[in-house]
């Protein structure tokens, strides 16, 4: 009995020792030696082990390693849901990595934290010139756009055969009666991800179609506009009959796109990221589904979301790895990468070298033709703020009172 | 407490009645019985469909059946590619390290305060008590900028600390309440026979006092293990290695769009260690909330 | 002459022992001492300070707020829910779970047969921590394939899975119903555990004692063990209120206090907060400093807890 506990209490003493020692060995940053260590932080846009974007920025960090052996690149990814909360976290615990690639925000630009894309890349001048001014802050351009898309309303032609549609929904009020058969045949009528995940997406694309946005054309905030209260009443009435999944408040983007490569689910927003997640699914073949514009109130919206995830450079205080970063970045920008990024992932390119590739593929050229017009994220520093809460707490306005909810956020947006 | 001693002459009395209690007694103890393997399956359920869960292979993982057809181990194996053994590492060394330290720190207070009236001790006990009613959740904000501005080289010394500092108050308490529970006369006796003070309480009172000790032990240990709240906030950007398991898997959450399959497996696999150390003291945990309570 | 010999050493003597006296305490208790006061009581110093700070969302101090803070914490249309919510969170967990754990331990303090592997059972949600638990119920509640709701289709309490019905976890009050059953079946073992001490420490005589006077089981229970169950009734108690005040995991794996915060408590809201409002955030946790302060001390004052400690 006393040698039992006798072992217990070594144990401890033990891994005492052992972190006594780690700790002494782990430290960050570059050594006396003259090698220097970046650190990448990206989002993971993988839907499973074996196409996680570890893996796509592992190759690109092992191939630069060994063309400049003095420079290593840690890798580090992060799932979509999580991702802002962690880099603002790392943010405000001063642990700035050296390099992210997912989100931008205008407010690290503001509060002097990155680089100027001049001063981290040879070649801004490649870089598609429709997203610059969402990634700058004052006129000089710190984000760099990695990858793109832009999103088009799924439908699954089986459900639809079934329900007695002959064709694909045009306006709001073909998306009701639609997905008002389609529930009556026992499946779920339109997805409508307005969970925390995306929840700012989803929102933009519906009130788009009634001619709103999340701000006007000067770039102020107009969140509660009544064309935006009108959308999400009209939303508030489709979740109520039913037409929906129940709940959409608290269903991000992730599950009901499993769901729709389940074939559960009848219209969905999606992206071409889905199509992958479809034929993992097994459950639906290629013929069974089909891409459309998304419907807007009178008829199928002419500009769409153009999403684009930006690269940004901290400073660290430390301008020799201002140099390493810079070689990493023109590296990694290559035609090659991003060409195999977005044929990984389904997504577009950023660079125009990339994107003059891809203009005669059959799948992306139409993708490709619509971003020039597309709209964007607001690129104001108080988007930050007003994006978090639009994530927690649009979903009540399906459930409460619309103007209320999107009044609310138009005060956090103009509290600056 | 005084013994009321049954006078020899009721005894014949008494027979008949045990003899009739102890057959009702057999019918109540199956009820007993059966009530506490009822309870206890409610306990072992929902950790058994974990189990199953992560056994389920991947077609079959939104299968409406209690379960699968098949049973599939690849999540286990597939499970060390995504660098858990890394996060393993971690726990072990966050749970391990407050752990020491607790007992490194808490020892000699909780002796101290036990065995000697100096000034003071009624404001330290006090205090001690006092701080149990906070834990880290409600002070995640201040935490978080105190160790902004530590800058500790890495995040497993602030977790150690946190862990650490956050079960100390528990510690000093039940220790406090062994040690004062052990006569002072035994160390004295050994001293008088010519053992040093320190031979004495390392050979008489230590022993005595090791369920005290070991549920101290149990309790960080868990409580390290298993925290969620401020790893998560202290961890932002870490390399892998620094990531505990409790943060780890609450990234499997989203990723893939929830990759339960892994999750569960990681969740069974971080259950072992706290199963082993639970294997060592086997019942002792009671006794050592016996004093801590009463005390 | 000796007089004045003494009168000069005794002083410098006296001094010295002092001194020691005063420092032995110090090394010994001194760590433990200063480990809680940086890890503990400082962050409370800190958290006092940044409620009154103004600070960008990634972490820059940008002057004072004065009071600012509070007065947009207190504007929040959602903190009147949450401090309800919190209020009805903690007493719906604690009841329950002192309840059914004063049943259990009755139970298990009885023997019979396999008694010491069932209380292991009884272990398993503590050992297998919180996050794994809840993270277990939010699977097993999913609308589309839960396994509580495969039995609930069984016995045909659920009529289709994805309808509005199966999505517990979707509709706030059944979420939280839910989330507090979570919080009891978590709470159960560390209780259960502290009142089987409590029982055992009872000495078996009383009863037999109680037997021979004629008092019947119900009486025994009322007169013997429940007062004799007391402190450690209470000390479980506390430490459940605690406990189940800053309860974390089980709202954030299963709801994230969402939709909106319309699950959420001053933890979970505190937390919501922190991404982008720090200042707010460094408000609601004093205010829920405050609360916890509070409510231990109403506790204690109503359990007469001095009485039974002394």
């Amino acid at each position: 009995m006393k040698r039992r506990y006798g072992v217990v209490v070594a144990l401890c003493a033990a891994t005492a020792l052992l972190t006594m020692t780690a700790c002494g060995s782990s430290g960050k940053g570059s050594s006396a030696s003259g090698t220097t260590t970046l650190k990448i932080v990206a989002a993971d846009y993988g839907t499973g082990p074996s196409n996680t974007s570890q893996i796509y920025w592992q190759g690109i960090a092992d191939a630069f390693h060994q063309a400049n052996p003095s420079i290593t690149v840690q890798v580090q990814t992060i799932n979509w849901n999580d991702f802002d909360n962690q880099i603002q976290t790392m943010v405000q615990n001063k642990q700035y990595p050296d390099i992210t690639e997912g989100d931008y925000f205008a407010n690290y630009a503001q509060e002097g934290l990155l680089y100027p894309v001049s001063d981290v890349f040879s070649n801004p001048s490649n870089l598609l010139g429709v997203f610059k001014t969402l990634g700058s802050y004052n006129n000089v351009q710190y984000g760099m756009p990695f990858t793109t898309s832009s999103r088009t309303l799924f439908y699954n032609k089986k459900l639809f055969t079934a329900a007695g549609i002959t064709s694909a929904p045009q306006t709001w009020a073909d998306v009701q009666a639609d997905a008002a058969a389609i529930k009556a045949k026992g499946n779920i009528g339109f997805g409508l991800p307005l969970g925390p995940e995306e929840a700012q997406a989803e929102s933009l694309l519906w009130m788009l179609g009634n001619g709103g946005n999340y701000t006007d054309s000067s770039g102020h905030f107009t969140i509660n506009s009544s064309q935006n209260i009108e959308t999400f009443q009209f939303l508030k009435q489709l979740v109520a009959s039913g037409d929906t999944e129940p709940n959409p408040g608290t269903k991000n983007r992730t599950d009901l796109w499993k769901q729709f490569a389940q074939g559960q689910i009848g219209m969905i927003n999606g992206s071409p990221a889905l199509i992958p997640i479809i034929q993992a699914g097994k459950v639906l073949s290629d013929s069974d589904w089909a891409s459309v514009p998304i419907p807007g109130k009178t008829g199928p919206l002419a500009t769409t979301l153009g999403v684009c995830d930006f690269t940004a450079a901290f400073k660290n205080g430390n301008t020799s790895k201002q140099a390493a970063i810079k070689k990493f970045l023109d590296f990694a920008y290559s035609d090659t990468y991003q060409l195999q990024f977005d044929k990984e992932y389904d997504l577009l390119p950023a660079t125009n070298s990339a994107t003059q590739q891809l203009s005669s593929d059959p799948v992306f050229g139409p993708f490709l033709k619509a971003l020039p017009q597309a709209v964007q994220y607001p690129s104001s520093t108080a988007w930050a703020a007003t994006k978090t809460q639009i994530q927690q707490t649009i979903g009540t306005a399906i459930t409460g009172d619309p103007s209320k909810v999107l009044g609310a956020i138009q005060q956090t947006a103009t509290k600056g | 407490m005084t013994v009321v001693a049954d006078p020899p002459a009721q005894a014949p009395v008494a027979v008949t009645p045990a003899r009739a209690e102890r057959r009702t007694l057999s019918a109540k103890r199956l009820w007993l019985a059966v009530a506490g393997y009822v309870v206890a399956l409610i306990f072992i359920l929902p950790y058994a469909e974990m189990v199953i869960s992560a056994l389920r292979p991947p077609n079959e993982l939104l299968g409406r059946n209690y379960l699968p057809k098949h049973f599939d181990w690849s999540n286990f194996t597939t499970l060390w590619s995504t660098g858990f053994g890394a996060n393993l590492g971690a726990s072990l060394q966050i749970a391990g390290g407050s752990t020491a330290l607790v007992l490194l720190v808490a020892l000699p207070a909780g002796y101290y305060t036990a065995r000697h009236r100096f000034r003071g001790r009624a404001f330290f006990l006090l205090l001690v008590l006092a701080t149990q009613m906070f834990q880290p959740a409600a002070l995640l904000v201040g935490i978080q900028r105190e160790f902004t501005r530590f800058a500790l080289p890495s995040p497993l010394l602030s977790l150690i600390l946190v862990n650490a500092g956050f079960n100390m108050a528990f510690a000093v308490w039940i220790l406090n309440a062994y040690f004062s529970s052990i006569p002072h006369e035994l160390e004295q006796a050994a001293m008088v026979d010519g053992t040093t003070r320190l031979g004495a309480v390392g050979r008489i009172t230590l022993p005595l006092a090791m369920p005290g000790i070991v549920t101290a032990i149990i309790f960080t240990f868990i409580s390290a293990w298993n925290e969620l709240l401020v790893g998560l906030t202290l961890t932002g950007g870490a390399p892998n290695s620094d990531v505990p398991l409790t943060v780890a898997i609450n990234n499997y959450i989203g990723q893939y769009s929830i990759d339960w399959g892994h999750l569960f497996a990681g969740s069974v696999i971080a259950t072992i260690p706290v199963i082993v150390l639970f294997a060592f003291i086997e019942g002792r945990v009671v006794g050592g909330l016996t004093a801590g309570s009463i005390k | 002459m000796t007089q004045q010999l003494v009168s000069t050493v005794r002083p410098r003597r006296k001094t010295r022992r002092r001194f020691q006296e005063a420092l032995t305490p110090i090394l010994w208790i001194g760590p433990a001492l200063g480990l809680i006061a940086v890890i503990v009581l400082w962050p409370v110093v800190v958290l006092f300070q940044t409620s009154f700070q103004h600070i960008s969302p990634d972490g820059f101090v940008l002057g004072s707020a004065g009071g600012k803070n509070f007065s947009n914490l207190f504007d929040e249309p959602d903190l009147n829910g949450v401090l309800i919510r919190t209020v009805i969170w903690v007493g719906a967990v604690v009841i329950v779970t002192m309840a059914i754990s004063m049943l259990l331990a009755q139970v298990f303090n009885a023997r019979w047969p396999g008694r010491r592997v069932a209380r292991w059972a009884l272990i398993a949600p503590w050992a297998a921590s919180v996050t794994m638990t809840a993270l277990v119920f939010r699977w097993a509640l999913d609308a589309n394939n839960g396994v509580i709701n495969v039995f609930l289709h069984q016995i045909g309490l659920i009529k289709s899975f994805n309808s509005n019905a199966a999505d517990w976890l979707g509709r706030p009050s059944y979420a939280f119903a839910w989330m507090i059953a979570v919080a009891v079946f978590v709470s159960l073992p560390f209780t259960t555990y502290a009142l089987l001490a409590g029982l055992q420490s009872i000495p078996g005589d009383i009863y037999e004692a109680a037997r021979v006077d004629g008092a019947t089981p119900w009486q025994m229970y009322r007169r013997i063990t429940l007062p004799l169950l007391r402190p450690a009734f209470l000390v479980a108690a506390l430490i459940n209120i605690i406990n189940v005040f800053n309860s974390f995991p089980i709202i954030w794996e299963m709801t994230r206090g969402g939709p909106g915060h319309e699950t959420s408590t001053t933890t979970t809201f505190l937390f919501q907060l922190k991404q982008s409002f720090i200042g707010e955030s460094a408000a609601m946790s004093v205010i829920n400093f405050a609360l916890i302060v509070v409510v231990v001390l109403a506790f204690l004052r109503a359990s007469r807890w001095r009485e039974q400690v002394s």
